[in-house]
């Protein structure tokens, strides 16, 4: 037993070696050209590259302390000497001369080393080749050199989210109050679909604290997770629900009495016989308290205090 | 007041900065004025649900000051109003930066909201004589309506890296009313809506702490937070049960509690183009509470005993998650994960008395281990197939007779990127749900046949495929279609099916610079099919109750009154919108006009099915209803309308003026809305959600100043 503790704690010493030793990455600087060789031809890129976060020398290790536009580009001598058509000789970032893998891997040699970035491998965006240059450019001075605002930029890919923040019931997402990254982790998280919590309720708790309890009366599905009765992004019923109330409840209570009765079109406000169980905010306009409940005795436990 | 002072702080601070460095510096940014002048009909609240139109001027500020080392930004926008928010980011290049922030949130639910009590927005309800009046022309009038302020500041270090270090804070205020209900008697009865005070306030605080130079990555944070409510209970006094001015009902309030967070990250670069990952966190979330030993029901105040009179609240969780990630050879990249989340709840169990009735609350806790892979593999001929496969499983304890889940997921998707001009892609996931149900075994109980959909065993299949055109530079097109079909196999009592469509459709064209033409169009279609049994007696309810839904209908008249029978209803729902604008640059940097129209519409119906012999002469309560007028058709139901025209004058480099006008429409026809009473049935409503339909023509101009 002791040997296979000794056989299993030298691994991570032997990882811990090589990370030691790991060498360092190669910056070839052959054939560099500098920036002014650059500017010749590309002055608007340059001009926007020299007004953007990149050409500040005081942050070690920015493209102004390294080979400028080729620190990204890489070196310009054979796209110089190829008459400098587009893409010939040198790293540009298009889609139809480089792959996303090719593109980040430009960026992450320098990001790769911020905490934002620092789980860039687990996100799903690099395995959907997604890359840096879909969002971002270096050559504006929008903040974050985003190439759009949220939502409107991630809606490119993600136009399904788009449909459903039109729908009338929504987070004010379409309204600049809330981002999309306020609860997604763009650049890679291990919650489901890259949010920013551990479950989908811890997420939700951080804007909606009067909702976090705990609760003495606690209504399970509620505990286990908001979108069992939510929806995230958009919802043609109110409060965002993913169906409407009665049915919604109904779908799990289905006792005897009031929770398994079908009401219809007779029990609303204009039918013949109107119920509150139907008309206006049905079971909630009485289930007040169903996101948990501190009332007592059956008025608790039912959430009706 | 305060946020005057904090405002007028961030702005004193940011002039103070300009001239605190003598180096070489630009500043740059926009100040623009914009007056508008709206004209909205119907319902306000809906139109500003989250904004704040109204006629005046709107300002927004941006500045950008930028030198060698230092650089600082600020922005203000709608000033003054309630969506104005503020904004200082600052800092040194490469080595700190700091931020203040301050924005204001508005949620309008209702305008003109009305109710017969005396103290709305206070935390005591009342009434002065019993009944209370039902002309609601003398009611009191309110606005449901929240305001939330958030007030952050943060700083981050990173000149000592490979360490660096972030810190901030922010508190959000809310302020306001909404709209809450109440039983009027212990077991149902009338529904009295009650105009909840919301004064609450929570404090955040959050640390991180961390190492990163390749290929080591680790991080410690801890996120500290405090909820407070300055009412914990809603007073009221209850007409239902005649209660006088002097015995009041309590509905409780959310109760003040503390969450605290702390995680460890980490990552650590390996051989073969590998990375191992990891991230683990625990919290706890607490609140003590003093309990109500009464509660006032029919015929005056019921006392129950308690085993505590404090429930102390607790629920901590642990995660843990771990993720290999390899590239070992170009084709191959993997993904093996490992996922442990667990909720335990520490709450005290509490022993409740009432009469001959005890009861204890449940303590509902439960774990998730998820384990799985993802592989992507590049085929030749520009093909792509990443292929997934994850099991979870759920473990919970009481809730109900729910105890685990087990869930095998399968995915596949296969994108193509042969052509210069056009990617496509398609996809196939099916997830497969197993719901270990311990139902009661008699079957003379509904529960016996009810499976709750959240939990419910499941087959759900997945299809999508989406295509991406790109001819030409300027030209873009795109089509995405995706149906998900999720079959509930084990349901007899309750959701049964849900099928959902989309269609998506964009374009966007450059033409020779002049003129962007832009267009999408969205469907959706929402398919959700229910089966249920009603199970009601009014007198002396028959033993065994006849719960089986294979049992035939059972429909008996007065004194009885037993009605056994199933039901089924469809709900659907067909969503349809589109977009239209154009950007027509009609001299080139100069003068612009954008033109946009949005449309959306909603169709919502729900088909019921009685399965039973209607026949009012038997059944008094049937009241005319027969298997084809019983359906609703504007089960929610809206369209939107909305059209924009605006037009930039860019007179000089620095100054330009832009006009326009926007038209506004909403419509709302829901069934559960329509006919609106306050009073109906003896119960008594607010009007909350009534009425938002809107339409509004809104004129704007501004002007616009860039330094």
């Amino acid at each position: 037993m002791k040997k296979y503790f000794v056989s299993i704690s030298f691994f991570p010493i032997l990882i811990f070696l090589w990370a030691i030793f790991l060498p360092a990455e190669v910056r070839g600087s052959d054939g560099v050209v500098g920036v002014e060789i650059c500017k010749g031809c590309h002055e608007d890129h340059y001009n926007s590259y020299m007004r953007s976060t990149h050409a500040k020398k005081a942050i070690p290790n920015s493209p102004a302390n390294l080979e400028g536009c080729e620190t990204c580009h890489g070196p310009g001598a054979a796209h110089v000497e190829k008459s400098g058509e587009r893409g010939v000789g040198i790293f540009i970032f298009s889609k139809k001369i480089a792959d996303a893998r090719s593109k980040s891997a430009k960026c992450l040699s320098c990001h790769g080393e911020s905490r934002d970035l620092s789980f860039w491998d687990v996100a799903k965006h690099p395995s959907v080749d997604v890359s840096c240059d879909n969002c971002h450019t270096v050559h504006s001075m929008t903040p974050k050199n985003l190439k759009a605002t949220q939502p409107d930029l991630c809606n490119i890919c993600h136009r399904s989210i788009r449909a459903q923040q039109n729908k009338q019931s929504h987070h004010p997402i379409r309204d600049g109050k809330l981002k999309c990254t306020d609860c997604h982790d763009h650049h890679g998280g291990f919650g489901q679909h890259m949010i920013k919590a551990e479950s989908v309720n811890e997420l939700c708790y951080k804007c909606h604290a009067d909702k976090r309890g705990p609760f003495m009366w606690q209504h399970p599905p509620v505990e286990e997770n908001c979108l069992s009765c939510h929806t995230a992004h958009g919802s043609n019923v109110s409060k965002l629900l993913v169906s409407r109330v009665p049915l919604l409840c109904q779908a799990c209570h289905a006792d005897t009495g009031h929770p398994g009765t079908g009401n219809t079109s007779f029990e609303t406000f204009q039918g013949r016989t109107p119920s509150n169980k139907m008309f206006a905010r049905a079971c909630l306009n009485c289930h007040s308290t169903i996101h948990g409940s501190n009332g007592p005795s059956v008025q608790g436990r039912r959430f009706v205090r | 007041m305060r946020s005057k002072i904090i405002i007028g702080t961030m702005i004193f601070s940011w002039i103070a900065f300009l001239n605190a460095f003598a180096q070489e510096r630009r500043l740059e940014g926009e100040v623009s004025v914009t007056g508008v002048a709206p004209k909205i009909e119907g319902g306000k609240a809906k139109f500003n649900e989250y904004r704040d139109i109204r006629d005046g001027a709107y300002v927004e500020i941006e500045t950008r000051y930028h030198a060698d080392q230092y650089y600082l930004d600020f922005r203000a926008q709608d000033i003054g109003y309630k969506t104005q928010r503020y904004g200082i980011e600052g800092g040194k290049w490469g080595s700190f930066k700091y931020h203040f922030d301050y924005d204001e949130i508005p949620h309008n639910f209702t305008y003109g909201a009305k109710s017969f009590y005396t103290g709305v927005g206070g935390a005591k309800l009342t009434f002065p004589t019993q009944p209370p009046s039902k002309d609601i022309n003398t009611w009191t009038t309110f606005d449901y309506s929240i305001e939330r302020k958030n007030y952050g500041g943060g700083f981050k270090l990173d000149m000592l890296k490979p360490f660096y270090f972030d810190a901030s804070v922010n508190r959000e205020e809310r302020k306001g009313l909404y709209p809450v209900g109440a039983a009027g008697t212990s077991s149902g009865g009338i529904a009295i809506e009650l105009p909840a005070p919301i004064n609450y306030m929570t404090d955040n605080l959050k640390l991180e702490a961390g190492y990163i130079q390749n290929p080591f990555f680790f991080s410690l944070g801890y996120f500290y937070s405090t909820f407070r409510n300055d009412n914990s209970q809603l007073d009221f006094r209850n007409p239902a049960n005649g209660s006088t001015a002097a015995t009041t009902d309590i509905f409780t309030l959310p109760p003040n509690n503390t969450y605290y967070r702390l995680d460890l990250k980490g990552g650590v670069k390996l051989p073969f183009r590998s990375k191992f990952n990891l991230d683990l966190a625990s919290s706890s979330t607490q609140s003590d509470v003093n309990l109500l030993s009464s509660y006032v029901a029919l015929g005056g105040r019921n006392f129950i005993n308690l085993s505590s009179p404090v429930f102390n609240g607790k629920v901590d969780t642990q995660s843990y998650n771990f993720m290999l990630t390899s590239n070992p050879f170009r084709p191959l990249d993997a993904k093996l994960f490992y996922k442990y989340y667990e909720r335990r709840n520490k709450s005290n169990s509490i022993t409740t008395t009432d009469g001959p009735n005890t009861f204890s609350n449940p303590l509902f806790d439960y774990r998730n281990q998820k384990y799985g892979a993802e592989l992507g593999f590049k085929l030749p001929a520009s093909f792509n197939l990443t292929a997934a496969y994850t099991h979870a499983r759920i473990e919970r304890r009481d809730r109900d007779n729910i105890p685990t889940n087990t869930d095998d997921t399968y995915g596949a998707d296969l994108r193509w990127s042969g052509l210069d001009f056009m990617v496509a892609k398609v996809g196939y996931e099916r997830l497969q749900r197993k719901g270990d149900f311990g139902q009661p075994a008699d079957p003379n109980l509904l529960e016996h046949y009810v499976r709750r959909y959240d939990v419910a065993s499941r087959d759900r299949n997945t299809y999508k495929a989406i295509v991406d055109f790109f001819p030409i530079e300027n030209l873009n097109f795109s089509l995405g279609y995706k149906y998900k079909d999720t079959n509930y196999n084990e349901t007899i009592l309750g959701l049964q099916s849900d099928k959902r469509s989309e269609f998506t459709m964009d374009g966007d064209y450059l033409i020779a610079k002049r003129v962007r033409l832009f267009a999408y169009f969205d469907f959706a279609y929402v398919k959700l099919d229910q089966f249920q049994r009603t199970v009601t007696s009014a007198n002396n309810p028959p033993s065994p109750l006849p719960a089986d839904p294979g049992n035939p209908p059972t429909i008996t008249p007065a004194p009885q009154s037993l009605q056994a029978f199933n039901w089924k209803v469809t709900q659907t729902e067909t969503n349809y919108g589109y977009g239209l604008g154009a950007d027509l640059y009609i001299l080139p940097q100069k003068l612009t006009l954008k033109l946009q129209h949005n449309w959306t519409k909603s169709d919502g119906y729900a088909d019921y099915t009685y399965f039973r012999a209607f026949n009012p002469a038997i059944i008094p309560t049937d009241a005319g209803r027969t298997q084809d007028n019983i359906d609703i058709s504007n089960w929610g139901k809206y369209e939107t309308r909305f059209y924009m025209a605006r037009l930039t004058y860019n007179l000089t480099k620095t100054l330009s003026f832009a006009g326009g006008y926007v038209y506004e429409k909403f419509i709302a026809d829901d069934a559960q809305y329509n006919g609106y009473n306050y009073t109906i049935g003896g119960n008594f409503l607010t009007g909350a959600y009534t009425n938002p339909s809107y339409e509004a023509n809104i004129a704007f101009l501004s002007a616009a100043y860039r330094f």
